[in-house]
């Protein structure tokens, strides 16, 4: 198709950008929504079209959220997503360079192991996950909330082997023959490689743990635990429909990943296209 | 970075390369560093995914209320499910979400590949406003998403209002309010697919075009004899991580609509929900996973081999 661009009339190519441009602007719309009714006083919701930009833009409903138990949803938000992202960064990585560089007994028993696990829909281990906490009196805890994610995952383990293997044994020989330890080939030589890796594994991770939300629902119900996506959830019920209010505190919880998506986005679209990861 | 999409139709094979010859301590020393370094995810792989696939399946057996001892009963819990009408229509809300979802979705990101793969200027600034719903919180877009289809001054409605239509009233509605949902999907994930796509079509030869187009191939015949069957295996891809995914919504519905008006909305992952974390009946809500699962292995499956029968190119 993209022979016949030569021989395209400008009246196509005017349809073409016609239906990008629409195409970008859905896409974008939502966020223009958030924002402008996030900064609108209570009052000015109903006067005008909900697209206008606000009349007189406050700041209210944004303090009012801030002033609340809600800004420390958005802390410990923050604290879930840092955990999961060292623990899956450190554990994933120790296990894919044994996967990838170690020989071993039952490593391919393991590993089939792991890729089967990757078969297996949230939902399924939902309620154990539960009653496993229970058993363990860890219901309504830090440790309940992180402990099924923080020791890696095995779609983290299977892209890092996937890289690792990549990389030629040949680098790691000569430090091999100097007697360096694995921990130090692992450290000194493999990681420093695996940078681009090891940013598109992070990025995964802090944009699954921000976004997740049946977990911490199920496992967490007091303010001490209670992380940003339930909180935003709980906002309907506890302040009746405040589209304002509302809308203020989804700009809270999507700015910091808007952030993300904007110093990172080389970064992010390339690890959509490596991992295809939700 | 050599390639850019991996599209794992099968499992790699797991190196059988030999061993090579080296002193049995030495060999025992890499086994217990190996251990060592699998062990933390080890621990979270068993305890965390599977002793809870097996305890699942156990517990479907049982009926426990969770406050009383649990009571074995057998296939009692199946035979209750599929009695029990309730969970009949849960599936079949759950099929027609996924029915409303993934040809749109997926035909919505085909064409915006399609588009994007031309000469166009400003492709990134365009590829990054398509892929910025993926970014978006499922929880916060169910409540963006629910305003906009409020009834009151809503974005769409008055958008309609525009034109003199005076729009219905979505999410109280018991058929437009699944459709509404299955809409902010469809927003939120068509211009993150387009990304694997627009990976698929930027690695196919170009040469292959200017044959064709030299034998008068027409842009469509084109499409449908090239385009589309070396896209296959991003097509597999895309289907499958996008149906299983559709199969368990539920932060949207949660938010949007918890399940009504009526159980209009009310899918498959909502009933598990509501019958283990609010009905605390979790032998029964174990089983219905237990159903779902099986019905996600099931379909998976089913891609699998329609995708293996038909020819796939390796482009690679």
């Amino acid at each position: 198709m993209t022979t016949t661009t030569r021989r395209r009339r400008p009246s196509r190519r005017a349809a073409l950008y016609a239906t990008l441009i629409i195409g970008a602007a859905m896409s974008v719309f939502p966020y223009w929504l958030i924002v402008s009714t996030a900064l609108k006083p209570r009052g000015e919701l109903f006067e005008a079209a909900p697209w206008a930009p606000p009349a007189a833009p406050t700041l209210e409903n944004l303090g009012a959220l801030l002033g609340s138990d809600f800004a420390q949803s958005i802390l410990n938000t923050f604290i879930f997503v840092t955990v999961l992202t060292v623990g899956q960064l450190i554990f994933t990585t120790l296990a894919a360079y044994a996967f990838a560089r170690l020989d071993f007994r039952g490593r391919n028993a393991l590993f089939w192991l792991y890729l089967a696990t990757l078969m297996v829909p949230n939902v399924v281990t939902l309620i154990p996950l539960f009653l496993i906490m229970r058993e363990l009196d860890l219901v309504n805890s830090w440790y309940g909330l992180v402990a099924p994610y923080v020791f890696g995952t095995p779609y983290g383990i299977f892209l890092m082997r996937q890289f690792f293997r990549s990389i030629p044994r040949e680098i790691e020989e000569a430090a091999r023959v100097d007697g360096a330890g694995h921990l130090t080939i692992l450290w000194r030589i493999i990681l420093p490689l695996s940078r681009p890796i090891l940013a598109t594994l992070a990025i995964v991770t802090v944009i699954s743990s921000w976004n997740n939300f049946l977990w911490p629902l199920i496992i967490t119900s007091s303010a001490d635990t209670r992380v940003i996506t339930v909180a935003i959830a709980a906002l309907r019920s506890e302040i009746g429909i405040d589209y304002t209010r509302m809308m203020a505190g989804s700009l809270l919880t999507l700015l910091p990943m808007l952030l993300v998506f904007v110093f990172f986005q080389r970064y992010i679209v390339r690890s959509v296209a490596l991992t295809g990861l939700k | 970075m050599a390639q850019v999409l991996t599209v794992p139709t099968s499992p790699p094979p797991v190196s059988t390369r030999p061993v090579p010859p080296r002193g049995r301590r030495r060999r025992a020393w890499e086994t217990l560093t190996a251990y060592a370094f699998v062990a933390p995810s080890l621990f979270g792989v068993v305890t965390f995914l599977l002793l809870p696939v097996l305890i699942v399946a156990g517990l479907s057996l049982f009926d426990w209320k969770l406050l009383a001892a649990p009571e074995f009963v057998g296939l009692a819990n199946y035979e209750r499910l599929f009695a029990d009408g309730g969970i009949g229509h849960s599936l079949l809300v759950t099929v027609a979400y996924v029915v409303l979802t993934i040809p749109v979705q997926t035909v919505l990101a085909l064409l915006l590949a399609l588009l994007l793969n031309q000469r166009v200027r400003g492709v990134k600034i365009f590829r990054a406003m398509f892929v910025l719903p993926w970014m978006a919180t499922p929880v916060v877009m169910g409540l963006v998403w629910g305003w906009i289809f409020d009834p009151a001054n809503g974005a769409v409605n008055s958008f309609l209002d525009v034109f003199g239509i005076d729009g219905p009233s979505w999410l109280s509605s018991p058929s437009l309010a699944l459709p509404a949902v299955a809409a902010t999907q469809v927003w939120q994930f068509a211009g993150y697919n387009m990304l694997f796509f627009l990976a698929g079509l930027q690695s196919i030869p170009k040469d292959f075009y200017e044959a064709a187009s030299l034998d008068g191939a027409s842009p469509v015949r084109q499409f449908f004899a090239i385009t589309l069957p070396l896209l296959r295996p991003t097509l597999f891809f895309v289907l499958v991580t996008n149906v299983i995914g559709s199969f368990q919504v539920f932060d949207t519905v949660f938010v949007m609509t918890n399940g009504g008006p009526g159980n209009s909305t009310e899918v498959i992952n909502y009933t598990i929900y509501q019958t283990a974390f609010r009905q605390f009946e979790f032998g029964y809500a174990s089983a219905i996973a237990m159903v779902l699962f099986l019905i996600i292995l099931a379909v998976t499956m089913a891609q699998v081999r329609y995708f293996n029968r038909t020819t796939t190119y390796d482009l690679t």
